[in-house]
């Protein structure tokens, strides 16, 4: 019985349940098939950059849209490590949808503002796939942070309207909502637009990596709806995005992964000189660096999720800390990983450099590491 | 041939002050940009022509005899030549190769070979690629396989090359095969001028990850090769291929640490146009890229010092090539860094834009340097070499 007891003091941490193994099973299976890269590089090249098909199998057939949602806004109520692992495999896949930008951003922008109604009204159809949604924060500066916003919302005859320019806003060309942050008197605030309504304009910017789009937004007294308390945006908005640094992380665990396999499996088989190159203690060296910095992404990266799950107060400390971490590490790899494959990793046919420009792009988003390292020393009162 | 002037009895000043004079009238602007073969194209075009003025005017391949076309300047003059092309920003030459296929033959050349490609060589009529790498041979060059088979007066040459610098608009490749049993390693391979509109040659373009196609594959199936276009004797093509590394390098070394100053300098305007020069971080990547510049700038002056002096270049040559390369990455991460959100954008998107000025080709930059560690020879095969040949430890790795 005392034996069993130790068992059960066991920080639950990073231990994943047989439910956790299959559900990556699951997903990896799903991703090997819907998401080769011929299909990553057909999706690409395309304008909207994903398939609708693969999203709503994605949504019809092992739920993944609707996860980690609330059963009450009908989803499946599972934790964020799971998404986490869900996150990771789309990394290694570099899967071409916007589950990051409905699933996590989006909706999670909903659920924090407290807003029942609207959660009740919009997270059904995110969690269905049938709705994509997009958050739209960042602006000309690039910032994510509320405090430096300045699109304004005035309000009118019983609702809001919208001007002004978002940039580097994911997917938000293809959404059929978009959730937008704006300036009200009061103070920075959560709006729901439906895009086709009068005053909103959408173009997709041009990416250095074409796996995940950005757009720019430009509303010119676009109708918009108040989500949450007016000026009460900035609290729920940094929620957000630890939780979206905490996704991030993971899919860039598990994008380092994938290109180490790939360098490794490379390194046995190509051969110079007479010998595997993996036999040179230059490359080996490499190989070794790179899982280090692999296995203290991915232990960062399910540190913070783990601390989500539990609701610790530590969640804003662990989200800065791995998206900093990780976003290097993913970086780093990627980059050996084409230093390794030699002048076959610099070429377009290779797969080395879309994970090349998938990390960089990650590294970028939601704040780069100096801001996530700033954040982190002002988190902990450093 | 040699209608060109005699300059090689002008002071540094004279020289540089002449160029000047030369470049107020003749600089052609900026170069287009190449993201697809057909911008490549267009700025092979835009570089031949300047190319070609520069011939015509007598100030093309510096270091090359008068007798062959070129300017016959002593290696003091050859550096200010680098230097005041790298500080007017001239349009590069268009065939780089020209840098490694004068120099081999000038070394190796018969005088009917010399008489034959020197002129269009420095004229840029003609363009060349190097074909020494193939898909298994890359660092380890020596065990190339593409064969080169005698033929009565002719070799029969099959094989495929890879990663071929402008194969796809070359007229002629220095290209290097077997002719020893396989197997001979270093030792038996020869040298080929190959005609890239011979039957049996196809380059393909083969995209980068830049998005561009600057350098193809080229199959070679059967091509017949005259035996008066082989360069150098029979089975000494590894000598051929050394020779490329010459005393010609150190004068270009000093310029390009003159070039990277340049580079530096746009790079702090980049820094000040984006508001990036007030946080102590920026500051010292800036600081750091502003020494890497001048290190570089210093080192290439000790090299040619000592090569002007009538020594070799020495270690500081393989240190520079590598420091060369590393600095190149590094500047350009830097400088991507410095774009903030922008540097998720492509290097195309009409949203780089700061200041009045786009910064595409920062991120231009940045995806093509990953080719800095890799393209002239990898830095893990610098390091090698700086540690075996340099530092005289034990070679391990063959
Ligand atoms: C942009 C670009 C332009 C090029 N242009 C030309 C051209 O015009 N003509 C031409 O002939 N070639 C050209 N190349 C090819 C280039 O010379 C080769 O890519 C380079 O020599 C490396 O060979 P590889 O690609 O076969 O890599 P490999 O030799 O297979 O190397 C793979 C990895 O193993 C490492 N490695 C290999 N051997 C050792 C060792 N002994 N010790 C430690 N590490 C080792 C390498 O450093 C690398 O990281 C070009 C390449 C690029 C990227």
């Amino acid at each position: 019985m005392s034996a069993v007891s130790e068992v059960d003091e066991r920080s639950p941490m990073f231990v994943f349940t047989d439910e956790q193994d299959a559900l990556r099973a699951t997903v990896r299976r799903f991703l090997a098939e819907r998401s080769p890269e011929t299909e990553v590089r057909r999706l690409m090249e395309t304008e909207t950059g994903y398939d609708p098909a693969v999203w709503n199998l994605m949504a019809g057939q092992i739920g993944l849209q609707g996860l980690a949602l609330p059963e009450k806004f009908g989803g499946s109520g599972f934790g964020f490590v799971d998404l986490q692992i869900v996150l990771e495999e789309m990394g290694r896949a570099l899967l071409c949808a916007p589950f990051l930008s409905s699933v996590v951003l989006a909706a999670n922008a909903v659920l924090r503002s407290g807003d029942e109604a609207a959660c009740a009204q919009y997270l059904p159809g995110i969690a269905a796939g049938s709705t994509v949604a997009a958050l739209a924060v960042t602006e000309a500066a690039g910032s994510w942070r509320a405090a430096d916003l300045t699109m304004g919302a005035t309000a009118a005859d019983g609702g809001y309207v919208l001007s002004g320019e978002k940039l580097f806003v994911p997917d938000g060309h293809v959404a059929d909502l978009l959730f937008v942050v704006a300036r009200t008197a009061v103070g920075p605030s959560l709006f729901a637009v439906d895009p086709a309504t009068a005053g909103v304009l959408r173009e997709p910017l041009a990416t250095l990596d074409a796996t995940r789009k950005q757009s720019r937004l430009v509303f010119d007294g676009a109708r918009a709806r108040l989500i949450g308390e007016e000026g009460g945006a900035a609290q729920p908005l940094s929620d957000t995005l630890d939780l979206a640094a905490a996704g991030l992380a993971a899919e860039q665990a598990g994008g380092a992964r994938r290109v180490l396999e790939m360098a490794v499996e490379y390194a046995k088989v190509r051969e110079q000189f007479g010998r595997p190159i993996g036999s040179f203690q230059a490359i080996k060296h490499k190989c070794a660096d790179m899982l280090l910095a692999v296995e203290s992404a991915t232990s960062a990266a399910y540190a913070v999720g783990w601390a989500v799950d539990e609701g610790s107060d530590e969640v804003g400390v662990l989200a800065s800390l791995a998206k900093a971490f990780c976003s290097e590490a993913y970086t780093h790899c990627t980059a050996e990983n084409i230093q390794i494959h030699g002048g076959i990793g610099f070429t377009w046919e290779h797969p080395a450099h879309l994970y090349f420009k998938r990390a960089k792009s990650t590294e970028i988003l939601f704040g780069n590491p100096r801001h996530h390292r700033a954040l982190l020393a002002d988190r902990l009162g450093i | 041939m040699s209608s060109n002037p005699d300059r090689s009895g002008l002071s540094a000043s004279e020289l540089a002050l002449q160029l000047r004079e030369f470049l107020a009238e003749h600089h052609p602007g900026r170069t287009p940009r190449s993201t697809s073969p057909l911008a490549a194209a267009e700025r092979l075009v835009f570089q031949k022509a300047w190319q070609a003025t520069l011939a015509e005017h007598g100030w093309a391949a510096p270091g090359w005899p008068r007798r062959w076309g070129g300017m016959g300047l002593p290696l003091r003059l050859q550096a200010v030549h680098h230097r005041e092309l790298a500080v007017a920003r001239t349009p590069v030459a268009p065939s780089r190769i020209g840098g490694i296929v004068g120099p081999a033959l000038l070394g190796y050349g018969t005088a009917p070979q010399l008489e034959r490609f020197m002129g269009p060589l420095i004229r840029a009529d003609e363009l060349w690629c190097q074909g020494f790498s193939e898909p298994d041979a890359g660092s380890d060059l020596a065990s190339l396989r593409t064969r080169a088979v005698p033929d009565g007066s002719d070799y029969r040459l099959t094989g495929r090359k890879v990663w071929t610098s402008g194969a796809h608009f070359a007229d002629w490749m220095l290209c290097l095969a077997r002719t020893g049993p396989a197997g001979s390693g270093a030792a038996g391979i020869t040298a080929l001028v190959v005609d890239m509109h011979a039957p049996g040659v196809t380059a393909r373009p083969l995209r980068d990850m830049t998005g561009g196609a600057h350098f193809a594959e080229v199959e070679l199936d059967d091509v017949v090769v005259p035996a008066t276009d082989r360069i150098g004797a029979e089975n000494t093509g590894w000598a051929v291929a050394r020779a490329t590394l010459g005393h010609e390098r150190s004068t270009s070394l000093a310029s390009s640490g003159m070039r990277y100053r340049r580079v530096t300098g746009d790079l702090l305007e980049l820094a000040r146009r984006r508001g990036r020069t007030v946080d102590a971080y920026d500051r010292d990547a800036l600081a750091r890229a502003v020494t890497g510049a001048r290190l570089l700038e210093w080192s290439g002056q000790r090299v040619l010092a000592r090569v002007l002096e009538g020594g070799e270049p020495g270690p500081l040559a393989s240190v520079i090539r590598l420091q060369h390369a590393l600095f190149e990455q590094g500047l350009h991460e830097l400088a991507t860094d410095l774009l903030g959100a922008q540097g998720a954008l492509a290097p195309a998107d009409e949203h780089l834009t700061a200041g009045g000025k786009h910064d595409g080709a920062w991120l231009r930059g940045f995806l093509r340097t990953r080719a800095s560690t890799i393209g002239a020879g990898t830095a893990e095969i610098q390091r090698n070499t700086i540690a075996d040949r340099v530092l005289g430890l034990a070679e391990v790795w063959r």
